[in-house]
């Protein structure tokens, strides 16, 4: 299967606000119904991203669900069905429905938030917020291209400081660190000699001459619009029947829902058509190039 | 109205006391010019080009005056002087700003107060005349050495100037990647008619398309003619700059031809057929400099047996069963394309990266089972291919003695800065010296280890030809004092000149070694320019002084 994501090449806002509606959802709906339909989507939507390299991390969040639901009932002895006595105290039936409600809010976010880093690059995050700072998103971009440059020069720094037999791993404790040191202080000396031909490069294209605009390659077409305003209503409606109590659940002593059946079942249905949107462009895109390409 | 003019110009920097950087200097560049300007590092090259942009001007004692289309150049303000002069320097990774690719294209556009509509078109304009769609998403550390320096030209080219300065645009770029960046520069010149200012070391490339050579000596321009008089010129007045000319140039000379200097290795080898038109060559071959079969060695210093590596688990493989065979006492080069492990093979020698199969034998003894610093003492030494990275100390003279036992250093020291020639400048910081002289500096340190073999990386990268020589005379020097030296390098011209052995690198593995005349000869794309333009005539000339030689014999 392909893993072309299309939904990343929709305009940011619409990244980032569906990102923020899934994740803040995912942290308050604590409902069995409600974590399951979050975990099922933010599953389905990564593989669509990431291809088959999802299953790995699909496996390890299996561990990571396991692990918590286990161990909450050993802590939380509330409710009313004990399923057998370990090291003494009652392990209840509804700790455990508590526990696995808490694993897979966690899983979800945790899975939410892999799918955000392969989305939101750094370029979008700076598009949405730089406005609010012309000059803090310039410093910001120039971090991020800083950074690495960092990393590199310290790495060829210490196989050179090796290949001279004065690397940080050899002689005493003492020399370890001074050779340490040495890395560290060469690296911020170099680091100031290519600050100021940066400086150079900077003023010599302009920078400081007047007002900065600011470039995008991003634009809102008619497909954005659309998908904004349907998301806007499918997470307005999911808000709703937030406020009207579709996820109010409280576990012990027995697990009991509260609120009407029918505000439940639809804010179910739309939370899950809101989480889905991202997988179902996906799909949808892959189908139709699937039939297009049939076609020629 | 010239483009711009110079009159009278003299700086000094503050520190200098009465040396002047630039001299009286006195140019005129017409608008849409190719111009050229030449010079011994330290010359004053740079400190006249940074004069040309307000920003850049180094601070210090002026006079005289620069105007710019007529105007004076303080007087032009600096949004004018941003965007109608672009000014490209040496280093292809500092002078990039941001992290993404089409960012960086904008940061000009963005720092003038475009509007959006205006800065997409320039954009689209440039990435599509530069090639550049191709990589317009990228982060800019993904970007090999070449693509960051055309990225760091199309940004300054978004800006519409009217002249183009560049300072040594290709030093840190293998010769392929050059020969394209200076052809981009020819092609903006050509078509878009925008002056073109610059300064190079690789004058092969750019000499004959030049409208004008200025030749620069301690400040002053002792030269503005067009290339065809250059040579000549310099011969007459014996100026050191003579060494720094094309190899068509410097042979013509070297036998006192007659009739307009040949530029290109196509009017050379016309010039060549000219000169011994009617009557064959009776001397076609020169002497091998050295006997050896390099398929036989006896005892190799340095013995590669099929060695396969790469970097990452999943990776393909950098070198596959790679064998070379070392000769004691030689000068043995690796010549070949970028990436292909020339550079991973000198770190394999050295230990720094381990092979997944096969080994690495330094005199007889497996590199692998050398415990601790007894590799890196009074053994094997690799010269990086960034000599600034060598340097940890605010002089050059600590840096030299962190290299040795205290009580003995001072003795060493001087030893040492003699054979490289570089007693002059140990007090001064490692950053504050020439490319020269940071190489030879570097060479110093870690000569100061005792090595009997020498690795070296790109050791003659950004030096200019009086380096070179100088370069290459040093590393004579130690082959006599037995040592035996690997160089891994792109400058065909200086592996001619002074390796022994040349293998030729591809795809993972040693393609073939011979010596030096015999490897060269046999090409016909990878070699240098004396045998390119000769060898229709000679039958293994590679050096200009090869060439000279046959010409003088055969008088």
């Amino acid at each position: 299967m392909t893993n072309k994501d299309s939904f990343t090449e929709y305009h940011p806002i619409i990244n980032f606000m569906f990102f923020i509606g899934a994740i803040v959802c995912g942290m308050f709906y604590i409902h069995p119904y409600f974590v399951g339909v979050s975990v099922f989507c933010a599953a389905a939507y990564l593989i669509t991203v990431r291809g088959t390299k999802a299953f790995s991390i699909l496996a390890g969040m299996c561990g990571v669900f396991i692990v918590i639901s286990i161990i909450n009932p050993i802590f939380n002895t509330n409710g009313e069905h004990v399923l057998c006595q370990l090291f003494g105290r009652p392990y209840t039936l509804e700790a455990l429905l508590y526990g696995m409600t808490l694993a897979g809010m966690m899983v979800s976010i945790l899975l939410w938030f892999v799918s955000y880093q392969t989305v939101m690059t750094s370029d979008k995050f700076l598009y949405l917020f730089g406005g609010l700072s012309p000059a803090f998103s310039l410093v910001l971009t120039m971090i991020l291209r800083l950074v690495p440059n960092y990393q590199k020069k310290i790495m060829q720094i210490s196989e050179i400081r090796k290949s001279i037999g004065k690397s940080a791993g050899d002689g005493t404790l003492r020399q370890k660190t001074e050779h340490g040191i040495t890395v560290l202080s060469v690296t911020t000396t170099w680091a100031l000699e290519g600050g100021i031909v940066m400086a150079d490069s900077m003023q010599s294209r302009g920078y400081g001459c007047g007002k900065r605009s600011r470039f995008s390659i991003y634009r809102m077409g008619n497909g954005d619009k659309l998908l904004l305003i349907l998301m806007t209503l499918l997470l307005t409606i999911t808000l709703v029947c937030g406020a009207k109590g579709m996820a109010s659940i409280t576990f012990a002593p027995t697990i009991q829902m509260h609120g009407s059946t029918m505000v439940r079942i639809g804010g179910l249905i739309v939370y899950m058509l809101f989480l889905m949107l991202p997988t179902m462009i996906n799909i949808k895109e892959n189908v139709t190039w699937h039939i297009l390409r049939s076609k020629i | 109205m010239a483009h711009f003019e110079i009159k009278d110009l003299t700086f000094s920097y503050p520190a200098a006391g009465e040396k002047k950087a630039l001299d009286q200097v006195n140019i005129t560049i017409e608008h849409g010019q190719y111009v050229t300007v030449c010079g011994q590092s330290g010359s004053g090259k740079t400190t006249l080009l940074k004069q040309l942009k307000s920003v850049l001007a180094p601070h210090g004692k002026k006079s005289g005056e620069i105007l710019f289309e007529g105007t004076r150049l303080e007087e032009v303000n600096l949004r004018t002087q941003s965007s109608k002069i672009g000014y490209v320097m040496q280093n292809p990774d500092s002078q990039i700003v941001t992290d993404k690719v089409w960012h960086e294209l904008a940061f000009g556009l963005e720092s003038l107060g475009m509007d959006q509509k205006t800065m997409r078109l320039r954009v689209a304009e440039m990435a599509s005349y530069f090639g550049i769609q191709d990589w317009f998403h990228r982060n800019v550390t993904e970007l090999s050495g070449g693509q960051k320096q055309l990225l760091n030209l199309a940004s300054i080219m978004a800006m519409q100037p009217s002249v183009l300065i560049l300072d040594e645009p290709t030093s840190q770029l293998d010769p392929i990647a050059a020969a394209d960046f200076l052809n981009t520069i020819r092609k903006i010149n050509r078509e878009l008619r925008t002056t073109i200012i610059i300064t190079e070391h690789r004058l092969e490339d750019i000499f004959y398309a030049s409208d004008k050579v200025i030749v620069m000596e301690e400040g002053r321009v002792i030269a503005d003619e067009e290339p065809g008089k250059i040579g000549a010129f310099l011969k007459k007045e014996n100026r050191r700059m003579f060494a720094a000319m094309p190899s068509p140039v410097q042979i013509f000379y070297g036998v006192n031809g007659t009739g307009n200097c040949p530029l290109t290795v196509r009017e050379g080898g016309a010039w060549l057929s000219r000169y011994f038109a009617g009557k064959t060559p009776e001397y076609t071959t020169v002497e091998d400099k050295i006997t050896i079969d390099p398929d036989d060695v006896q005892k190799p210093a340095v013995l590669m047996k099929e060695v396969w590596f790469r970097y990452e688990k999943n990776g393909k493989d950098v070198l596959k069963g790679t064998t070379i065979q070392v000769p004691e006492n030689t000068l043995f080069a690796i010549v070949g394309g970028n990436g292909t492990g020339k550079s991973t093979s000198l770190k394999i020698i050295c230990n720094i990266c381990k092979p997944y199969r096969g080994h690495v034998y330094i005199h007889g003894q497996r590199v692998d089972k050398i415990k601790g610093d007894r590799l890196f003492k009074q053994n094997v030494a690799l010269l990086p291919q960034d000599p600034l990275s060598l340097f940890v100390k605010k002089t050059v003279r600590e840096d030299l003695e962190e290299m040795c036992d205290r009580n003995l250093s001072e003795e060493k020291v001087r030893e040492i800065a003699k054979l490289c020639e570089i007693e002059e400048i140990l007090e001064q910081h490692p950053y504050d010296l020439s490319g020269g002289e940071q190489q030879r500096a570097a060479l110093a340190k870690i000569l100061l280890t005792e090595p009997k073999i020498l690795l070296l990386d790109e050791p003659t990268k950004g030096l200019d030809n009086f380096f070179k020589i100088q370069f290459g005379k040093i590393m004579k020097r130690l082959k006599q004092q037995g040592a035996t030296i690997i160089m891994v390098s792109h400058d065909v011209e200086f592996c001619a000149k002074y390796a022994d052995l040349v293998s030729m690198f591809f795809d993972g593995g040693i393609i073939t070694t011979n010596t030096a005349n015999r490897f060269f000869a046999q090409n016909s794309f990878y070699t240098t320019a004396a045998n390119r333009m000769s060898r229709h005539v000679f039958e293994n000339a590679v050096t200009n002084e090869d060439v000279i030689q046959l010409c003088q014999k055969n008088q």
